[in-house]
């Protein structure tokens, strides 16, 4: 791409500091564009940052756990004013039939104590805090104001159309941290297409119990928490569930693939009265009245969906790049959004104070996401929402694990004890598992997570 | 000078749609009769990012009363005199934060012995007089004619706010507000407490036995006391009944009720 | 098959009516209506993707064949233009600035 006639190298800046309304303009006040502001404004730049709700965090939601570690190079000593709910110090993985339940629980004291792993927060009280902290470091922060397009100059990227009257801000770089749905990415062009099956939709519901019987009923003490992700327990649709517990509610939810979700008969809700109702989950969540019903898009294809994430004078961050990992085991977004949001905000001040904001200007942004685990997590596992998804994964393998295990326990006296080997032939048989590609999904496997 | 009273509230991080509302009035009498509008808010430190947004919308000054904590109404009311002092209409939103009576408009009035109109909703200021439609119970409404200084409270759907220009939000508010410290923090700590009617004084049951001094207090053995039917003119009738009222007790003997003649 | 919770419920305690369900959920409803509903792009439609998909019940299918929508409660979260295969059935955009959905405890 030729660089535009209106911007010029550095020291011939035409598009000068006094020129624009703000030096940066970052739209949406969640987790990206709070870090992204919080950088860019301590480096001594003029930073607005634009959130359509009455406050940040007002439109947010999310499957369960924040893992902050990337706030110890911005916010030193976080744990010591973030919005924590519990601190995870046991982590289950669940596999679930319609009568079955496998857990692989991992539980470790060492995460109770600073700096923690990872955390259950209430995102409204965590965004709205992170927002803060940008507001602290100087950053202009106004809500209840709707990003409704692009201003251009040619295809350079020069500001923001917001729905307030008077409402146009000019700015040297737009940071567009305006999630998932993201329409300020789409119409930079940077989308090459949305495909529905690169989303699932998240359905949410907390529920409020005591914290005596939360911690009795989930083996924990004071604020320690625990997170179980499942595989199995959404009623046929591909996808995945969770429960987790708050200070003073369990949330238990659904992940759904939309084009799946669309294509049958059950209802979301229906989805999670039925999760609830299994005899592994009632137990954990009986008698919890609902506090909140939520919903949210994912974007969870990964590299498969992620846009070009740097356009002249716009970089996106967040979920609006689809920097979500969801895969299987690791279920990460919150740190993906605060890592390429400060990401952003250093390469914004690197572009801004080298007088070039093109596309070329911005390229560091680009390489700072490769450089760290931003890009490289989700390389490595670049396979795996294909494979946690896929039919296989999803409805064969569930049944085949827990009825050899369940045939493994099984005392058949006066039958003796079958083998292994035969019970796990005749499993793979029943459900319908071909060899050829139980092979192919182990070394898939093995690609992905070894 | 035309005053906007509104009460912050730390859940929302904003004002209610009534005090939305009576900003909005505030604003469009002010622009009316050619005068100012300023934006009172008695509460915390927190209130003063919501103040800028108030003074984006238009509002010419804004005062800021800081308190740290809830006030009793009408310390709230107090304060709020003192800032609204000279203003001809005072709008405050018919909404109160602590689902409590809302009684801050009322002591108001009384503080600036002043007109009142509260829960108005619909209103269309002008110069004096200028007529406001109240809810009265039933789903009945009432037409007052505001006609000198007043204190009028309106409901959420009186109006609806202007937004604020994105210009007007990024400018920078400050030398138009000020801040000045809220009534002394022993006030802070007043106990909220459920609404319970007043009891009432009766006088000891005469009775020998135990039973006697019961049956006294349930009126049993007593004849009932009875309704009666009379057919006056509605002079006589009002007075039939302030005499009966007077007769059973609900009324001090001959006073004319305070304020239901106004 | 009714909305209103799960078909084998073994909990003790009943299922929340959907209204109910809804009514946790804080919304500042606008006079404009963010998302717009083609019903004459709907009637041809067989595949209704969006009746079952949208988390918070907001398509109606009714009964000339056409579907109501109603956007006082929505999420914002954009399902149904993804579930959604029919070209220019659902305009959509975001509430204006303060308004439409604000979770607090999610």
């Amino acid at each position: 791409m030729t660089a535009p006639t209106t911007t010029t190298g550095p020291g011939g800046d035409v598009t000068g500091p006094h020129l624009t309304d703000a030096d940066v303009v970052v739209v949406g006040g969640g987790p990206a564009g709070s870090c992204a502001a919080l950088v860019a404004a301590r480096a001594g730049l003029r930073v607005v940052l634009l959130e359509r709700g009455p406050f940040p965090g007002s439109k947010n939601m999310y499957g369960g756990v924040v893992y902050p570690r990337i706030l110890d190079q911005l916010i030193p000593q976080w744990w010591t004013q973030a919005p924590v709910q519990r601190w995870i110090t046991r982590r289950s993985t669940m596999l679930l039939t319609d009568t079955q339940a496998m857990s692989v629980d991992f539980r470790s004291q060492a995460w109770a104590a600073a700096p923690h792993n990872g955390a259950t927060a209430v995102r409204p009280e965590w965004d709205r805090w992170l927002a803060e902290e940008a507001a602290a470091a100087g950053a202009q922060v106004v809500c209840s104001t709707t990003v409704t397009g692009l201003l251009r100059d040619g295809h350079r990227i020069v500001g923001v159309r917001t729905d307030r009257p008077d409402g146009d801000l000019t700015a040297r770089v737009v940071v567009a941290c305006d999630g998932v749905n993201s329409f300020l990415a789409k119409q930079a062009g940077l989308y090459e297409h949305a495909d529905a099956a690169h989303y699932t939709v998240g359905v949410k519901e907390t529920l409020a119990l005591p914290k005596a019987t939360i911690d009795e009923r989930f083996n924990v003490r004071d604020r320690d928490g625990v997170d179980i992700e499942i595989l199995g327990g959404t009623g046929g649709v591909n996808g995945g569930a969770f429960l987790y517990t708050n200070l003073e509610s369990v949330s238990v939810g659904v992940v759904l693939k939309v084009p799946k979700l669309a294509a049958q008969q059950r209802r979301p809700e229906e989805i999670i009265a039925a999760l609830k109702a299994h005899p592994a989950i009632t137990p954990l969540v009986d008698g919890g009245e609902l506090v909140e019903y939520s919903a949210h898009l994912i974007p969870e294809a990964g590299l498969a969906m992620m846009p070009k994430v740097v356009a002249d004078g716009m970089v996106v961050a967040g979920d609006a790049a689809a920097l979500c990992l969801a895969a299987g085991i690791w279920l990460e977004g919150v740190n993906f959004a605060m890592a390429s949001g400060m990401y952003a905000g250093e390469s914004v001040v690197e572009a801004v104070r080298a007088g070039d904001v093109s596309e070329t200007g911005l390229a560091g942004y680009r390489r700072r996401l490769a450089d760290s685990f931003v890009l490289r997590d989700h390389r490595k596992l670049r396979r795996a929402p294909s494979l946690v998804l896929s039919d296989r994964v999803q409805h064969r393998y569930p049944p085949m694990i827990a009825n050899t295990i369940e045939r493994m326990f099984r005392v058949d006296n006066p039958a003796p004890k079958p083998g292994l080997r035969r019970i796990l032939a005749e499993e793979r048989k029943r459900a319908g598992v071909r060899v050829r590609d139980l092979a192919r999904d182990a070394w898939d496997a093995m690609r992905t997570f070894g | 000078m035309i005053a906007a009273c509104l009460k912050w509230s730390a859940a929302t991080g904003g004002w209610s749609a009534a005090d939305q509302a009576a900003l909005e009035l505030g604003l469009q009498h002010a622009e009316r009769t050619g005068t100012d509008c300023v934006a009172v808010t008695v509460g915390p430190a927190a209130a003063a990012g919501a103040l800028g947004e108030a003074l984006a919308c238009g509002a010419s000054r804004a005062v800021h009363v800081v308190v740290d904590g809830d006030l009793p109404s009408w310390d709230t009311a107090v304060a709020l005199s003192a800032a609204v002092a000279e203003a001809i209409t005072v709008w405050c939103g018919d909404y109160s934060a602590d689902r409590g009576s809302g009684s801050v408009p009322a002591y108001l009035a009384a503080l600036r012995h002043c007109e009142q109109a509260l829960g108005v909703v619909e209103a269309r200021p002008g110069s004096l007089p200028f007529e406001v439609l109240r809810r009265l119970d039933g789903g009945r409404r009432e037409r007052v004619s505001v006609t000198g200084p007043a204190v009028v409270s309106v409901e959420g759907a009186a109006a609806r706010l202007r937004r604020a220009s994105l210009r007007a939000q990024l400018a920078d508010h400050s030398a138009r507000l000020t801040t000045v410290a809220g009534p002394p923090a022993d006030h802070l700590d007043a106990p909220v407490v459920a609404y319970r009617p007043r009891a009432r004084q009766l006088p000891a049951p005469a009775g020998a036995v135990a039973l006697d001094r019961i049956g006294a207090i349930l009126h049993s053995g007593t004849p009932a006391r009875r309704g009666e039917t009379v057919e006056l003119e509605p002079p006589a009738a009002a007075a039939a009944i302030l005499d009966a009222l007077t007769r059973w007790g609900y009324r001090a003997g001959g006073a004319a009720p305070g304020g239901a003649t106004s | 098959m009714s909305a209103t919770g799960g078909p084998r419920s073994a909990s003790t305690y009943p299922s929340l009516p959907f209204t109910e369900r809804m009514a946790t959920v804080e919304f500042r409803v606008h006079d404009r209506a963010h998302i717009v509903v083609d019903a004459a792009v709907c009637r041809d439609c067989s595949v209704r993707g969006c009746v079952v998909a949208c988390p918070a019940n907001l398509f109606v299918p009714t009964a000339d064949g056409g579907i109501v929508f109603n956007y006082e409660q929505c999420f914002e979260c954009g399902t149904c233009y993804l579930a959604c295969d029919r070209e220019g059935a659902i305009t959509w955009s975001y509430p204006e600035g303060g308004h439409g959905v604000v979770f607090r405890h999610t």
